[in-house]
């Protein structure tokens, strides 16, 4: 190896935003609660060739993201070509649809962020056509229903109202609690219902950041070789807190 | 099986790039690899670019480490190899896609949209008939056929019908539906690649042509000169065209005059919103196409709260089968009130007597204290009237309530309003454009 492929490597594993294979967005480690109908229709859409559009819509913070990336996943892996997008981050341009319209499955991500941008409602548009026409996949996910998007483009809006639109719900605590241990079960982790409260109440409440917590964790009792208790989980909050 | 470069270099940039961005840029490549040489395709440039920026080198010393050692070459393109395709009629998905014939223009006609498929009613019969004889008769019948409407009330299904009867008598007619998009698409390509001749020759050659929403022509002033000749080539050729529309062609702003007086040369038809029966008879028929058992009373249930469009009827229907997938549930009353609750409530949300007030108001250039007062002059009495009658059709409210928030009148009023209104919307077509257009603003 040169010594320049080595400085590559170590240099990407600084990077920052690794994702270790046991967290990656699936439809089973995502806690469905009321939202079965939901889950089950995605995992059709992923595995079943056919022509369809779906829209989910919900609150942040309430795992549409998580959904639109496990779908792309297990789309890819039942041999389809998928993409997700996520409209709503600055590296991303209306030129990223440009042969979308190509692939088997497509998942774009807070398509309400760009509701009223001429470009972006062109380019969604002919995906949409495109997709139509080729008789495949399309999963959009809002913080709002089809109706309330405030699209320019009556055809599009029109167009994005044909398919199914689920309302995702975000999770009350007893809900955040199941999810948290389900989650932590996934990951081979055991998480008591007491721990489990204490994080709730001690802890910034959103699930994501809840599911970022219990990775902390889960590296810092194997770190130890302690099992998660009240007082171990209060002395990782605390050094959190002091800035460890 | 040894996993190839690329595979294992996958399972690397998994790793090192962040779940989204794996998603984002790497999931849609498709690689191509010969031993030496790994030729990845990317959907379009901008994910090139994003991987030329952010881990081509990664890549490289992924696959570089490998003997022997692997060039990479990052591209636009597609393997255009089989993929699954979900099948037109309902049947098993297929691996291939159908082959396209040889210079072939615009996109697939969906065999869905058919003339047997169309629910016909009042709102719409005039141009399913103008359609029908222009399939029957291309090129003779009415050329151009230009239909306008609002959105989801079935233009474009009468466009693909009319292509499909025109291949089922005609195999071999060249037959094109092009959503005007494309048209522009396509064109700009033909200008960047020096083929405008080909584009020319292509449409030129066409036997029909379908172009979808031509209202996106609008402003493209270099698209317009082009469909002004092809538009002209076909029609001396004694080629059919049908266009579509969503409003009347002299209400297109920004397209050239000669292009909307030539789109009056043949038949214009209107295609209006569903009234409720056709709605419920279009529910049952998609329900149907799917093998879903849909009761009548359920498809009128829907009918009745989802007025816009028919695509919004579509969405809900959807909706109710795929909770129904999941519940195993039959499809009942309770049921699809159930499933549709979310839907509904925006739709109850939306349109309450004050937001109707207000709309009537502003779409009649009158003050909503008009409305309210006691004043009976016809400019105040006829809006008033069509307010109340699309409050008792639109709102789950009480005549005596109705009637209470227009300053309060009295529960008779509001009837006499409302056979005074359904009177006048089967006499005189100004009223009944009016309703529809505020029925359609309140809807969506």
């Amino acid at each position: 190896m040169t010594a320049g492929v080595r400085a590559v490597i170590e240099g990407m594993q600084q990077l920052p935003l690794h994702v270790g294979p046991a967290d990656q967005a699936a439809f089973d480690n995502f806690y469905a609660g009321e939202n079965g109908a939901l889950l089950h229709a995605l995992r059709e859409i992923a595995e079943v060739a056919q022509r369809a559009v779906l829209w989910v819509w919900g609150p942040p913070d309430s795992g549409r993201t998580h959904l639109l990336q496990a779908t792309a996943g297990a789309a890819d892996a039942a041999g389809f070509r998928a993409a997700f997008v996520p409209a709503a981050e600055t590296s991303v341009a209306p030129d990223a649809l440009d042969g979308l319209g190509e692939l088997d499955v497509v998942c774009v991500d807070d398509i309400d962020h760009v509701a009223g941008h001429a470009g972006w409602e062109r380019a969604l548009f002919v995906l949409f056509e495109d997709l139509r026409q080729a008789g495949a996949r399309l999963v959009l996910s809002a913080r709002c229903a089809p109706l309330h998007a405030n699209f320019d483009l009556p055809d599009l809006a029109s167009r994005l109202t044909s398919g199914a639109t689920f309302r995702l719900q975000a999770l009350d605590d007893d809900q955040k609690r199941a999810a948290l241990q389900s989650r932590a079960a996934w990951r081979g982790l055991e998480l008591p219902d007491d721990v489990a409260q204490y994080l709730l109440t001690r802890a910034d409440r959103s699930t994501a950041a809840l599911f970022r917590l219990l990775d902390r964790l889960d590296t810092e009792s194997l770190a130890a070789q302690k099992r998660l208790t009240v007082p171990f989980v209060r002395g990782v909050l605390d050094s959190a807190r002091r800035g460890g | 099986m040894q996993a190839s470069p690329w595979n294992r270099c996958v399972k690397q940039l998994r790793a090192d790039l962040s779940e989204q961005q794996f998603n984002t840029w790497i999931r849609p490549l498709q690689a191509v690899e010969d031993g030496s040489t790994l030729r990845l395709l990317a959907p379009n440039r901008f994910v090139v670019n994003w991987i030329n920026d952010h881990c081509l080198e990664q890549i490289q010393s992924y696959v570089g480490v490998s003997s022997p050692p692997v060039d990479v070459i990052l591209e636009v393109g597609s393997l255009g190899a089989p993929r699954k395709v979900a099948v037109e009629d309902g049947g098993t998905p297929t691996e291939t896609r159908p082959a396209v014939p040889v210079a072939f223009v615009g996109g697939r006609l969906n065999r869905d949209y058919t003339f047997d498929r169309f629910v016909e009613g009042n709102s719409n019969q005039l141009a399913r008939a103008a359609a029908s004889q222009v399939a029957h008769n291309p090129g003779a019948a009415y050329n151009p056929l230009f239909i306008y409407g609002g959105v989801g009330l079935g233009k474009t299904h009468l466009m693909h019908s009319i292509g499909n009867l025109i291949l089922e008598q005609r195999p071999e007619a060249r037959v094109a539906y092009v959503h005007s998009e494309q048209f522009v698409g396509d064109m700009v390509k033909a200008l960047q690649h020096n083929t405008i001749n080909e584009f020319k020759r292509t449409y030129r050659s066409l036997d029909a042509l379908l172009i979808d929403d031509i209202q996106f022509f609008a402003k493209k002033d270099r698209s317009q000169e082009e469909f002004f000749h092809t538009f002209n080539a076909l029609l001396e050729g004694q080629r059919q065209i049908v266009l579509t529309c969503d409003r009347y062609p002299k209400e297109v702003d920004g397209l050239e005059e000669r292009l909307k007086s030539r789109f009056g040369w043949g038949l214009t038809v209107a295609i209006e919103p569903p009234e409720l029966e056709t709605s419920v008879a279009i529910l049952m028929g998609k329900a149907q196409a799917e093998g879903v058992d849909l009761p009548e009373e359920v498809a009128f249930f829907v009918a009745q709260r989802i007025r816009s469009n028919v695509r919004e009827l579509e969405g809900a229907l959807r909706r109710i089968i795929a909770t129904s997938a999941f519940t195993g549930r039959p499809i009942t009353l309770d049921f699809a009130k159930e499933a549709l609750r979310d839907l509904l409530a925006l739709q109850d949300k939306l349109v309450t007597i004050d937001n109707i007030q207000k709309t009537v108001a502003e779409y009649f250039k009158i003050r909503v204290a008009d409305l309210l007062s006691k004043r009976r002059s016809r400019s105040i009495t006829r809006p008033r009237q069509i307010a109340m009658s699309l409050a008792k059709e639109l709102t789950n409210h009480s005549l005596p309530e109705i009637g209470d928030a227009f300053g309060g009148r009295d529960h008779t009023t509001v009837i006499h309003a409302c056979r005074r209104v359904k009177l006048l919307r089967e006499s005189e077509t100004r009223v009944s454009e009016d309703y529809q257009n505020l029925l359609r603003i309140l809807t969506t």
